[in-house]
C-alpha cells in the first residue's frame, strides 16, 4: 500500500485536477452572469483541436496555445448569440455545441491531415506541459479577487443574480454576459489546449471524454465559487489518480478489481454530492435570458 | 420566432456534420460497376491510429493498389454510426464490407443476416453466420514473445502493460506477455492497467500517459501497450523519462498491432505487430477471384499473422543471442512444445 501514496501521486492529481479546473472556471464566469455554460465539452475539444492543429502546423506551442484559446472564444460566441441575442435555451444550445464539436474537428482534421481520428503527433520539445497548469491554478485567485473586489465582477454576479436591478444601475446586461460566455471559451480553449499539447502530444477524436461534464459538476459542486471549484477538481483528480495507481495493486493478496477502482471517483463524487455539501444555491438568474422591461 | 428558426438551423447542422463525418467517402465519386467493390467501417480510434486501425487501412489500401477494386472507408464518430454505415455499404450493392473492431461483431451480425448474398469480413471478431469472415489472430502468441523480449531487457524486473478497454481480447495480450516474461523470469513483476471500461479508452492519450507515469514510478522499465490511441500516451511517458549517459533508454515501450517502432525511435523496443493488413488484403484478394470463404480464417505465429517487429529504428536495442532465443521460443509454439494460455478460450 505503501507505494500509493507517495509524492507521484501528487503531481498526477495536479496534472489531472488540470483541464478541469480551466474548464470549471470558465464555467463560474459564464453561469455567475446567469448562462448555462452545457458546452464546455465542446469548447475544449474546439481548443484541444485547434492547438494541436496549429502546434503541427506553426512549430509553436504559444501560437497553438492562442489558437486553442481563440477557438474556444469562436465556439463559445455560438453560444452566446444564440443564448443572449436570440434567448434561446441554453440547454438545448450548449448541447447542440457538444454534438457540433465531435463531428467539426473530425472533419477538419480529416480535410487537413487526411485522418479524421486524429492528428500528427508533436514533437515533445513543441509541448507545453507545465504551463497551462500554472495558468489553471493562478487563476483561482484572480478569479476570486476579480469575482468579489472589482467592478466588472460586481456587475457579472449582479447580472446573474438580478438582472433587472443590473439594468436598472445601468449595466449593460447583455454586454457583461458575452463578456462571460467568451471568456469562458478562452478558458475551456486552454483546458482543451493542455490535453493536446500539454498532457498528450496529439489531438485524437473525443479526448476529452467527458472531462467537460466533470467540470461542470465540479463548479455544482464548488457552489460555484472559484476556491471551492478548485478543491472540488482536486477532489476529482486526486480520485482518478488514485484509481491509477490502485490498478493492479495488491492488497492482502488480493487483486482489487479494476471495474471497481473505475467506478471511485463516481461512487465519491454522488457521496460527497449527497453527503457533504449541503445545498448548492445557483446563480437566481441562471439559464433565463434577459428581456429588458419596455 | 427568430430563435426558433436560429435553433432548426443549429440542429440541422450539427445533423449534416454527423451524417458528414460518417459517410463522406462513401459519395464521392461516381461507382465502376466492372471493378469489385470494397467497403471498409473503422474502428472508433480511426484510421489514422498508428495502430490496430492503421494496420486495417494499410492492408485494404495495397489491396486497391494491386487488385481491381473500388474502395471507400468510413470513420464512425461514435458506435451508433457503425450500423448505418455498413448498411449504406449493403445498400449499394457493395461487394465485400469489412468491418474492423470486435465491437462491430455484433452489428455486422444484424446487418449480414439481412444481406445475405453479400460478403462479409470482420476483425477481431466471431460470427457463424456463412457469408461472414471471421478474421481472428492469436494475439497471446505473440505477446508471449514480446513478453520474453521484456523480460529480457528490464533490470528492474518489473513490467508495465496498459490496455485500453477492459474486455477478454486485451486480457489475451495481457496473458501472453506476463507467461512470456515469466518463462524468462520467474520473479518477474508485472503491473497491468486498463484505460478504462468503455469506448472511450481506445482514445484518451492524457489517461494512458498518467498510467505509465505511475508504472514508471513503480519500477516498470519496459511497458506493453495495447490501447490504439490512448497507447501513445505511453510512448510520451517513456520519452520523458530520458536518456542515460551513453544514450540509451531508460524506459521502452513496446507497440502494437503496426509495426510503431518508428513513432519514438529508440524508445519503442519493438512492437507486437498483428497482420491485420495481410488478413484484410487476402479477404480482398478471395473475393476478386470469388474464392471468398466464411467461418473462421485464424492468423498465427505459424503463418507471421502475429510477431515481433524488427528495424533499423530497434536493431541495437535487442542482442542476438536474445533474438535467437525468441526465435526459439517461437519454434516451440508453433510444434507445441510451448503452449500459451489463451485468456479468451477460458
Amino acid at each position: 500500500m505503501n507505494e500509493i501514496f507517495k509524492l507521484s501521486l501528487i503531481f498526477s492529481t495536479i496534472r489531472l485536477s488540470t483541464p478541469l479546473l480551466l474548464a470549471a472556471l470558465g464555467g463560474l464566469y459564464s453561469e455567475r452572469a446567469g448562462v448555462i455554460n452545457i458546452a464546455l465539452e465542446g469548447l475544449m475539444l474546439a481548443g484541444a483541436f485547434t492547438a494541436a492543429a496549429v502546434t503541427h502546423y506553426a512549430g509553436n506551442p504559444w501560437i497553438g496555445l492562442l489558437a486553442g484559446i481563440l477557438a474556444g472564444m469562436a465556439v463559445a460566441s455560438i453560444h452566446a448569440v444564440a443564448c443572449i441575442r436570440y434567448k434561446a435555451d441554453q440547454v438545448v444550445s450548449g448541447t447542440a455545441i457538444n454534438i457540433l464539436m465531435i463531428g467539426v474537428p473530425a472533419l477538419l482534421s480529416g480535410a487537413f491531415f487526411l485522418s479524421s481520428g486524429s492528428t500528427p503527433q508533436i514533437p515533445k520539445d513543441n509541448l507545453i506541459p507545465w504551463t497551462p497548469v500554472v495558468i489553471a491554478f493562478l487563476l483561482v485567485p484572480l478569479t476570486w479577487y476579480v469575482l468579489y473586489r472589482t467592478p466588472f465582477g460586481l456587475r457579472l454576479r449582479a447580472v446573474g443574480e438580478n438582472p433587472g436591478a443590473a439594468d436598472a444601475a445601468g449595466v449593460s446586461v447583455n454586454g457583461m454576459r458575452y463578456a462571460a460566455v467568451l471568456l469562458s471559451g478562452a478558458l475551456a480553449g486552454i483546458g482543451g489546449a493542455y490535453l493536446s499539447i500539454g498532457q498528450s502530444s496529439l489531438f485524437t477524436r473525443n479526448m476529452t471524454s467527458g472531462r467537460g461534464f466533470i467540470a461542470l459538476a465540479a463548479l455544482i459542486f464548488g457552489k460555484w465559487r472559484p476556491v471551492q471549484t478548485m478543491l472540488a477538481c482536486l477532489l476529482f483528480g486526486f480520485t482518478e489518480a488514485i484509481s491509477i495507481q490502485l490498478q493492479g495493486v495488491k492488497v492482502g493478496g488480493e487483486e482489487i478489481p479494476n471495474q471497481f477502482i473505475q467506478i471511485i471517483p463516481y461512487v465519491l463524487t454522488i457521496v460527497v454530492l449527497a453527503g457533504f455539501i449541503g445545498q448548492a444555491r445557483a446563480p437566481r438568474a441562471l439559464g433565463m435570458p434577459y428581456q429588458k422591461e419596455r | 420566432m427568430k430563435s426558433r428558426f436560429l435553433f432548426v438551423t443549429i440542429v440541422l447542422l450539427c445533423a449534416l456534420v454527423a451524417l458528414n463525418s460518417s459517410c463522406n467517402r462513401g459519395t464521392q465519386t461516381a461507382d465502376d460497376k466492372s471493378k469489385v467493390h470494397v467497403g471498409i467501417v473503422f474502428d472508433i480510434g480511426g484510421k489514422d491510429d498508428r495502430s490496430f486501425n492503421a494496420a486495417a487501412w494499410e492492408g485494404v489500401k495495397r489491396a486497391a493498389k494491386d487488385l481491381p477494386i473500388v474502395l471507400r472507408d468510413v470513420e464512425p464518430g461514435s458506435p451508433t454510426n457503425i450500423e448505418p454505415a455498413m448498411r449504406a455499404f449493403a445498400e449499394r450493392g457493395y461487394d465485400l464490407i469489412i468491418g474492423v473492431g470486435f465491437a462491430q461483431a455484433p452489428i455486422m451480425e444484424v446487418v449480414a443476416k439481412d444481406y445475405p448474398n453479400i460478403n462479409f469480413a470482420i476483425v477481431d471478431g466471431v460470427s457463424q453466420l456463412p457469408n461472414v469472415a471471421s478474421l481472428v489472430f492469436k494475439e497471446h502468441q505473440g505477446s508471449y514473445l514480446v513478453g520474453m523480449l521484456a523480460a529480457r531487457t528490464s533490470k528492474t524486473g518489473t513490467l508495465g502493460f496498459i490496455g485500453g478497454m477492459d474486455i477478454p481480447l486485451i486480457h489475451r495480450f495481457e496473458t501472453g506477455y506476463e507467461e512470456g516474461a515469466k518463462a524468462v523470469n520467474p520473479q518477474i513483476r508485472v503491473i497491468q492497467n486498463f484505460v478504462g471500461v468503455n469506448d472511450s479508452a481506445w482514445n484518451n492519450p492524457g489517461k494512458g500517459k498518467e498510467l505509465a507515469l505511475s508504472q514508471i514510478g513503480r519500477g516498470a522499465d519496459v511497458i506493453f501497450t495495447a490501447a490504439g490511441n490512448s497507447g501513445l500516451g505511453a510512448f510520451d511517458a517513456v520519452e520523458q523519462a530520458g536518456r542515460d549517459e551513453q544514450g540509451h533508454a531508460r524506459r521502452f515501450v513496446i507497440g502494437v498491432d503496426s509495426n510503431q517502432n518508428g513513432v519514438k525511435p529508440g524508445f519503442v523496443l519493438t512492437s507486437m505487430v498483428k497482420r491485420v493488413d495481410n488478413a484484410v488484403y487476402n479477404i480482398a484478394q478471395d473475393v476478386v477471384n470469388h474464392q471468398f470463404k466464411g467461418g473462421f480464417h485464424v492468423f498465427g505465429l505459424e503463418t507471421d499473422g502475429v510477431g515481433y517487429s524488427l528495424d533499423e529504428n530497434n536493431q541495437t536495442l535487442i542482442p542476438p543471442d536474445v533474438l535467437k532465443d525468441v526465435d526459439a521460443a517461437k519454434q516451440k509454439i508453433i510444434a507445441g512444445q510451448i503452449q500459451v494460455t489463451d485468456a479468451m478460450a477460458k
